[in-house]
């Protein structure tokens, strides 16, 4: 997904869009007044004290603080891995433009239809139940040992390549099916209306269908995104030292595990916020689907 | 004279008293220097009870494990498989396992008191109970990784190599500066990655690689131009050429340990089994033994 949008922060607004009749909800629901918050605040606050006390009173807890969260080991990886992190989000900013046209591609041959196309939509399914079967660690390793090993004349022997070809395989398979449900979607008697005004199968495609299928399928698209941005972690795998081959450098040779949750944080702080972002665009689509008549 | 006679025979009267007296105190509480004279068996036996599993010597080590710290055949049933570069702890072939059962036997075990689980490198380190004694997989003692585990004494001084195949620009190189602009690769958790850091200080970054399998797979495919790897392994046929060895990292030669459980005290038996391997040269005959290295490769300078 190429759109700023995606990376702007957003905040906490607007989560909850206002709901007309919300008292009437949020009475049936039981929210709302003050009692409930406390109960809902002393709640929170003794299941978390009492599972934070168990965790830290365990007779282990020395040792994993030692081995997971030792500061000094932190201070130093943090800054050592975020400075490889760049190349995570190179890999997957580019996979992720490539797997949106790539899937598209792929979903509207699937769709297409007709007895001639018969052999497209045969190759596009094969192609989806392929990569979405196979783990994409091993479509990694076998594209990144594997094809350098042909010794092809005008192959590129970068495993940034591989990896990313992989990635795409892998997400496009993914991504394709996400746009076929959005296709479907839509209802037959909108192409009906468009061809009866006399557009072509391929132009109502391209200005009836697509425009509002993708429209209702972003947020599954993003979430897709977000699962390719933590797979981007798997190039590790080939040798390349993105953000998590630097952790795990780092933590063989200290023997200390605190890199790993160095590296764990900085993919929540980019994630969180986009999860967020999607559960904000699902609210407000139900919203704008159901004109807020929904409980 | 005389007095110098009476002189002479008081203080020979004093040491003889005093001689006397020693080997009491010496058989009554164990006293510092009685723990100094304890052979590792007798120190085992002490600990009995903090053996992973009752009069058994448990080793934790890497799977698949390489020549030349492990050869020999697997037998049906066993953990390993050995292969072409690959052999079988339980073999008693190649350094370490050689060494292992030979430890074995000055801590008082028997060889069939030896048993070997396949721990990841990762796990040899990770907190929480071990399901082994202590492990075995050419881990360097370095300053940091004492936090994690404890190491025995070094029983093994190793320095890194660089292999490389037919037809790589590393090849005739002989300084540190003439490997800068090669991309070099190591197996991870190595100080063979630390080698190419901070001695070569590459303009390419070096690949990591999870396996010595992984880094040499590269190798061939051409996206290496070479391989770091511990100065024995060089020898064992994983690349055409041995091209160089590197000096010590820091200055500090550098040792392979056992990595025991923080504050085992099984440690100490170990000390003591691998200083007396040393003195009376068996560690020098292990390693005349099982390893066959050519010392006449030149040291990168």
């Amino acid at each position: 997904m190429s759109e700023p949008g995606v990376f702007a922060p957003m905040g906490a607004p607007g989560l909850d869009p206002p709901v007309p009749g919300g008292d009437r909800r949020s009475k049936i629901l039981g929210g709302g007044s003050a009692r409930t918050t406390w109960i809902a605040i002393v709640s929170t606050l003794i299941f978390f004290t009492v599972a934070g006390l168990l965790i830290v009173r365990s007779t282990g807890w020395p040792q994993v603080r030692q081995s997971f969260f030792d500061p000094e080991e932190f201070a130093y990886a943090f800054p050592e891995i975020l400075a490889k992190f760049g190349r995570n989000v190179f890999i997957f900013c580019v996979a992720e433009v490539l797997v949106l046209a790539l899937a598209l591609l792929i979903a509207v041959l699937r769709s297409l239809p007709g007895p001639v196309f018969a052999p497209l939509r045969i190759l596009a399914a094969a192609y989806t139940d392929i990569f979405r079967g196979v783990p994409t660690i091993l479509v990694i390793a076998l594209l990144g040992f594997g094809m350098p090993a042909l010794q092809l004349k005008g192959l590129p022997n970068s495993d940034v390549f591989w990896a990313i070809l992989a990635l795409t395989l892998v997400y496009s398979a993914y991504v394709a099916e996400v746009y076929r449900a959005g296709i479907e979607s839509i209802h037959p008697s909108q192409v009906a209306a468009a061809r009866s005004l006399g557009l072509t199968r391929g132009q109502s495609l391209r200005h009836v269908v697509l425009p509002q299928a993708i429209r209702r399928v972003i947020p599954p698209l993003l979430n897709d995104f977000i699962g390719l941005q933590k797979d981007s972690a798997l190039v590790a795998f080939l040798g390349y030292t993105e953000a998590l081959q630097r952790a795990r450098i780092i933590q063989a040779n200290d023997f200390n595990f605190t890199p790993y949750v160095a590296l764990a944080l900085i993919y929540v702080f980019i994630t969180i916020p986009q999860t967020r972002f999607v559960d904000w665009l699902i609210a407000r689509e139900r919203t704008k689907r159901h004109g807020g008549a929904e409980l | 004279m005389r007095k110098w006679i009476l002189t002479l025979a008081a203080m020979t009267l004093l040491a003889a008293a005093c001689a006397e007296e020693t080997p009491p105190a010496d058989n009554g509480s164990p006293s510092a220097s009685a723990e100094e004279n304890q052979t590792a068996a007798e120190c085992t036996d002490e600990y009995q009870a903090d053996l992973f599993a009752p009069d058994t010597l448990t080793i934790g080590t890497g799977n698949p494990a390489y020549e030349p710290w492990y050869g020999g055949k697997s037998e049906a049933g066993s953990d390993w498989k050995s292969g072409d570069f690959t052999g079988d702890p339980h073999s008693g072939e190649g350094y370490e396992s050689a060494f292992a059962y030979a430890l074995a036997e000055e801590m008082g075990f028997t060889g069939d008191q030896v048993d070997w689980v396949s721990v990841t490198f990762n796990k040899s380190f990770a907190p929480g109970p071990k399901d082994f004694d202590f492990a075995m997989q050419q881990i360097s003692i370095l300053p940091k990784r004492e936090k994690a585990v404890d190491f025995s004494a070094g029983y093994f001084d190793v320095n890194q190599a660089l292999i490389a195949n037919e037809g790589s620009p590393a090849i005739g190189v002989t300084t540190l500066a003439g490997l800068k602009d090669l991309k070099l690769g190591a197996p991870i958790g190595t100080t063979s990655l630390q080698a190419i850091e901070e001695l070569v200080q590459p303009t390419q970054e070096p690949s990591a690689y999870d396996d010595l399998d992984l880094a040499l797979k590269d190798l061939k495919n051409g996206q290496l131009d070479g391989v770091v790897v511990d100065f024995p392994t060089a020898f064992y046929g994983y690349a055409d050429v041995v091209v160089g060895q590197f000096p010590n990292i820091g200055g500090e030669q550098e040792q392979f340990g056992l990595a025991f459980e923080t504050d085992s005290s099984l440690v100490e038996c170990a000390d003591i089994a691998i200083e007396a391997m040393r003195d009376d040269g068996r560690l020098d005959d292990l390693k005349s033994q099982w390893l066959e290295v050519d010392t006449s490769v030149p040291v990168f300078s």
